[in-house]
């Protein structure tokens, strides 16, 4: 039932029953369908005809699908709570990411870079490595998390708008980010490390934070952007 | 004043006790259960065939229910059986059953009107 089992995915996803119940409902109706098929075939009828019985013992999609959308247990996260999966999560996930990074900078400043004063100074061997990883987790998860995003929006057929909260939030935030270091803010002579959300100085009149949030929005969108366009229909009703 | 509880559907919980029946004397999987059910009421209670995955989906997220993968024959098909809670479900939704199923027979052979002529 190839054609009537993408009609019934694509009712489901966008009616917004988790894909992992999607996939095995339609892994066991195939099943279920070969059975009856083998069924009919043996009482006699034709593979034509088998099938034809089988598709109508198995019952209609409006009946299949209704049998799983008034299941309230079945329904994803994120089509009960979007503002939680797009919104709240992306963001906690950024400051986890966040967090690692920065402790990854403040470990390796006291490691490998006891006696300066800033860790943003030319560095050398395995701090070079060291370094690296964080500032790749620095840079990299905003974009990461948005193509997670993305990634839930499609499966779950979602239209542009939630999505796009999330995308926004992200590249706000990974853009207007600034992590300041210095010895002498503390006493007692170890580093500080701060955070802060700041548009920053200007390039050509424009704030660099927004050039920096922008090339995060546009990397992190991309990929969402060349799904609708290959399923222009694949969109649900939770916008 | 008060609200009414009102009796539910009288087929809720139906296909529920049926499935759990079925699965406390050994594991099945879909086709199974709904040619043992069909075969089992005398084709009096026919369940769609398709239809009965969601309740089987619905049983296991409730623990009522637990599923492994086995091949058979060279196809890999989804086996269901019942857990110590589902016992639990089984027990209570047959005594719901009875007491409804006796209470609609009473009815039937006009037990309680008789008692009164007499």
């Amino acid at each position: 039932m190839p054609k009537s089992s993408d009609e019934l995915r694509e009712r489901l996803l966008r009616a917004g029953v988790a894909p992992r119940h999607v996939r095995r409902y339609l892994t066991e109706l195939a099943d279920h369908l070969a059975d009856m098929r083998a069924e009919e075939e043996l009482a006699g009828r034709s593979r034509a005809e088998a099938e034809c019985a089988a598709l109508i013992r198995l019952g209609g999609i409006d009946d299949l699908a209704k049998a799983m959308i008034e299941r309230p247990q079945f329904q994803s996260w994120c089509a009960r709570a979007p503002w939680a999966t797009f919104g709240l999560a992306p963001l906690f996930l950024l400051a986890g990411a966040y967090v690692v990074a920065l402790f990854i900078l403040w470990s390796g400043w006291r490691m490998f870079l006891p006696g300066a004063d800033t860790p943003f100074v030319r560095i050398h061997g395995f701090a070079i490595f060291y370094f690296g990883v964080g500032k790749l987790i620095y840079f990299g998860a905003p974009i990461l998390i948005g193509w997670g995003v993305g990634l839930i929006a499609a499966r779950q057929r979602f239209k542009e708008v939630w999505p796009i909260v999330g995308f926004v939030l992200i590249a706000l935030i990974g853009g207007t980010t600034q992590v300041h270091a210095s010895r002498s803010a503390v006493p007692g002579g170890f580093g500080h490390i701060s955070m802060d959300f700041t548009l920053g100085p200007t390039v050509s009149g424009v704030p660099y934070g927004l050039l920096h949030g922008l090339l995060i929005f546009t990397l992190m969108v991309l990929p969402f952007i060349i799904w609708r366009i290959q399923n222009p229909s694949s969109s649900s009703a939770f916008d | 004043m008060a609200a009414r509880e009102t009796n539910p559907n009288f087929m809720n919980g139906v296909p529920e006790l049926l499935i759990l029946r079925l699965l406390q004397q050994g594991e099945m999987y879909g086709y199974e259960i709904v040619h043992a059910i069909r075969s089992r009421t005398d084709t009096v209670i026919t369940l769609g065939e398709g239809v009965v995955y969601p309740v089987l989906h619905g049983l296991e997220g409730d623990g009522a229910l637990r599923s492994r993968r086995k091949t058979v024959n060279g196809r890999s098909r989804i086996y269901y059986s019942i857990t110590r809670a589902g016992s639990h479900r089984l027990a209570d939704l047959s005594e719901s059953w009875t007491s409804r199923a006796a209470a609609i027979q009473k009815m039937l052979t006009g037990g309680q009107h008789a008692e009164v002529i007499r």
